[in-house]
C-alpha cells in the first residue's frame, strides 16, 4: 500500500517544499488578504452599526476566515495548465502514474503549504488589529477540532472541482476562460464575496448543501458554533459524499480526456 | 517477436481551416481538413539498436514518437514494444521507457535538481540503493556534480539538457526516445553528449530512437536511419547506403611542390583553381577514387592533400529534393 503511495506522497513534498520557497509571493497574499479583510471587516460594521452585536462578531470571524485560507480556492498548482497549453504535457503522459491522482497530491500540497504560509501570519497579526475588528476565538476547543477536520475535507473538495476543471481545459486547451469562471463560482458560493449565511433565508437549505458551500463555509460555521457530535457528523458526511461524487465525475472525465488528448507543438 | 513492431501505423487529424468566404460568417463557420500525419508505417527496431529518424518539419516524426510513448491513439494499425501495445497498457508501457523533448522540460522548474530526481526515484518505485548508485553514474557521466543543488531555471541550456538526460535515465530505460537533444548546444556539449549516448547503448543495451535535424548527430550516433516524409516512410536501412546513394561527387583538394601540369587528366575530373591550391572534383560512380590518385600522383609532387566528401546537409536536402518533400 505504501509503496503504491509512494509517487503520491513524494509528489506532495515536493511540491510542498517548492511552495515555501515563494515567500514573496505569501507576503504579497498577506497584504491582499489583510487588506479586503479590513475592508470587510469596516463595511459590516457600519451596517450592523449598533444592532446584534453577537451576529457582527461572527460575520467578522467569518470573512477574517475565508480571507485566511483565501489561497486555498484558486487551482494552486498552475502547472499542468502551462503543460497543456505548450504540450509539455507529453513529458507528465510518460510517468507511470495515476495522473488524476498525481495532479491531485501536488495541488493539495500548494493549497495547504500556500494556505497556511498566509493563514498562521494572519492570525498573529490579528493581535494588532483594532478589537472592533478582530476575529474571535473558536466557540470551544471542540468547534475548532471539527473546524480543523472539516476545512482538511473541504481542501480535498475544491482539489476536485479544480480536477474537473483541469479536465475541461485537456479539451479547450486554453484555461484563461475557464479560470476565471471557476474564481467566480468559487468565491461566490464558498461564502468568500458575502458571507453564505448572510443569503435569503428562501436559499439557506439549497445554498448550504451545494459542494462549494463544503470548501469553506461549513468549516467556518462549525468554528464559529461548534456543533452537537451527531450534527456534525452529518455534515463530515455531507463533504465525503460531495468529495467522492466529484472524484468519480473528474476521474471518469480525465480518463476521456487523456485517451483523445492533442498534445500540441511538435 | 522482435522488441519493436510497428505495422501499418497511422494517424490523422482533423484540423480547422479559415473559410474559404471570409467575412464575418468566420464566427459560426468552420471549415476542417484531414491531415495524414502518418499512413501505414511498417518497421521494427531490435532490442539494442540505435535509430535514426529524419525527415523535414511536419513529416510526422514527433507523431510516430508520441505513438511508440503511447500519448497518442493511432487512427490505423498496430505496434508492440516489447509484447505491449503503448496506448493500451500506457503505465505499464512507460515504466520502461525514457524520453527527452529537446524543446520541452521534465524536471521542475523552480526546484532544485536532485529534487526533481528524488520525485523521479518515487514515481518509477525504484530502490534508494540502485537509485543512488545509477544517479552517481550518470551525475558523474554527465558532470552534473556542481549543479544538483541548483533549481533547473538557473541552469545553462547545455547543463540543462544533461540534467533532463540525466533524468530520463534513472530508472534505466530499455528505449529512450530522443528528440533533437544537442538542439541549441554548443559544440562541446554535443561532442560530449554524443559520446555519453553511444557509451549508454553500448553499456546498458539501451535501445534509442533519436530524431534530429542535425545530420552530424546521425553521423555520429546512428547506423540505421528511417526518413520519413509527409507522413509516409520512405527510406528504412543503413545509413551509409543512404547517404552513398546521394553522395555522388568527392572533391580533392591538393597543393603541389613546384610547377605542375594537369592537362594529361580526363575530362571527368573537373579541375578548379583555388590560390595556390587545385580542386579536382569527380564522380567516383564514372572514375574509382583510386585511379584518380594515382593519376594526379604522376602529375607532380603532392605537397598536401585531403579528400573532401560533400556536406551531409547537403546531401539530405538533395534527398528531399528527389523525394520531392
Amino acid at each position: 500500500m505504501m509503496q503504491k503511495l509512494r509517487p503520491y506522497l513524494t509528489a506532495f513534498r515536493v511540491r510542498a517544499l517548492l511552495e515555501t520557497q515563494y515567500r514573496g509571493a505569501a507576503l504579497g497574499g498577506l497584504v491582499t488578504q489583510m487588506f479586503f479583510g479590513m475592508v470587510y471587516a469596516y463595511l459590516y460594521s457600519a451596517l450592523y452599526a449598533g444592532r446584534d452585536p453577537a451576529g457582527l462578531q461572527a460575520t467578522i470571524t467569518y470573512v477574517w476566515l475565508q480571507q485566511m485560507f483565501f489561497r486555498a480556492l484558486f487551482m494552486s498548482d498552475g502547472e499542468l495548465q502551462q503543460q497543456i497549453m505548450t504540450g509539455s504535457l507529453a513529458y507528465t503522459l510518460c510517468r507511470p502514474v495515476d495522473q488524476h491522482l498525481y495532479w491531485i497530491s501536488r495541488n493539495l500540497a500548494a493549497q495547504t503549504v500556500g494556505a497556511l504560509m498566509r493563514a498562521l501570519p494572519m492570525l498573529l497579526v490579528q493581535f494588532l488589529l483594532p478589537a472592533d475588528i478582530r476575529m474571535s476565538l473558536p466557540a470551544s476547543p471542540l468547534a475548532l477540532a471539527q473546524f480543523t477536520i472539516s476545512l482538511v475535507l473541504g481542501i480535498f473538495c475544491v482539489s476536485q472541482i479544480q480536477a474537473i476543471g483541469l479536465a475541461c481545459v485537456m479539451k479547450t486547451l486554453d484555461h484563461r476562460g475557464l479560470s476565471s469562471m471557476l474564481s467566480l463560482l468559487l468565491m461566490t458560493f464558498s461564502g468568500n464575496v458575502v458571507p453564505l449565511t448572510l443569503f435569503p433565508d428562501s436559499f439557506q437549505q439549497l445554498i448550504r448543501y451545494q459542494p462549494f458551500a463544503q470548501v469553506l463555509d461549513a468549516p467556518i460555521r462549525m468554528y464559529l458554533e461548534g456543533q452537537p457530535m451527531g450534527d456534525w457528523l452529518i455534515n463530515l458526511v455531507i463533504q465525503l459524499m460531495w468529495i467522492a461524487a466529484l472524484m468519480a465525475l473528474g476521474r471518469w472525465m480525465w480518463a476521456r480526456q487523456l485517451r483523445n488528448v492533442t498534445v500540441q507543438g511538435g | 517477436m522482435r522488441f519493436l513492431e510497428a505495422e501499418n501505423l497511422s494517424k490523422t487529424y482533423i484540423r480547422r481551416v479559415k473559410p474559404k468566404d471570409g467575412g464575418l460568417s468566420r464566427l459560426w463557420k468552420r471549415d476542417t481538413q484531414v491531415i495524414n500525419a502518418l499512413q501505414n508505417a511498417s518497421f521494427s527496431i531490435d532490442e539494442g539498436e540505435l535509430v535514426g529518424l529524419i525527415g523535414p518539419n511536419g513529416a510526422g516524426k514527433s507523431t510516430t514518437v508520441k505513438l511508440l510513448t503511447g500519448i497518442l491513439t493511432p487512427t490505423g494499425g498496430t505496434c508492440r514494444v516489447d509484447g505491449r501495445v503503448p496506448w493500451l497498457e500506457r503505465r505499464e508501457h512507460v515504466r520502461h521507457l525514457g524520453a527527452v523533448f529537446g524543446q520541452r522540460t521534465q524536471l521542475w522548474w523552480d526546484v532544485p535538481i536532485h529534487d526533481s530526481f528524488l520525485l523521479l526515484r518515487d514515481v518509477y518505485s525504484l530502490d534508494k540503493q540502485a537509485w543512488q548508485r545509477r544517479l552517481d553514474e550518470l551525475v558523474d557521466a554527465l558532470d552534473l556534480a556542481e549543479f544538483l543543488a541548483t533549481p533547473l531555471r538557473q541552469l545553462s541550456l547545455g547543463q540543462r539538457m544533461r540534467a533532463e538526460l540525466c533524468g530520463s535515465l534513472l530508472h534505466q530505460p530499455r528505449l529512450l526516445f530522443l528528440d533533437e537533444p544537442t538542439i541549441g548546444l554548443d559544440a562541446v556539449s554535443k561532442l560530449k553528449l554524443r559520446a555519453f549516448l553511444k557509451e549508454e547503448n553500448r553499456q546498458q543495451g539501451t535501445t534509442i530512437l533519436l530524431t534530429t535535424h542535425d545530420m552530424e548527430d546521425m553521423l555520429a550516433l546512428c547506423q540505421r536511419v528511417m526518413v520519413l516524409g509527409r507522413g509516409k516512410l520512405l527510406y528504412d536501412g543503413q545509413l551509409d547506403a543512404l547517404l552513398r546513394r546521394y553522395d555522388t561527387v568527392h572533391t580533392l583538394r591538393c597543393t603541389f611542390e613546384g610547377a605542375v601540369d594537369l592537362s594529361a587528366l580526363p575530362a571527368a575530373i573537373r579541375q578548379d583553381r583555388d590560390g595556390d591550391a587545385y580542386a579536382l572534383t569527380f564522380a567516383p560512380a564514372e572514375i574509382p577514387t583510386g585511379e584518380v590518385l594515382s593519376r594526379v600522383l604522376s602529375c607532380g609532387a603532392i605537397r598536401e592533400m585531403t579528400l573532401k566528401e560533400q556536406n551531409i546537409d547537403h546531401l539530405i536536402a538533395r534527398m528531399y529534393e528527389e523525394m520531392k518533400l
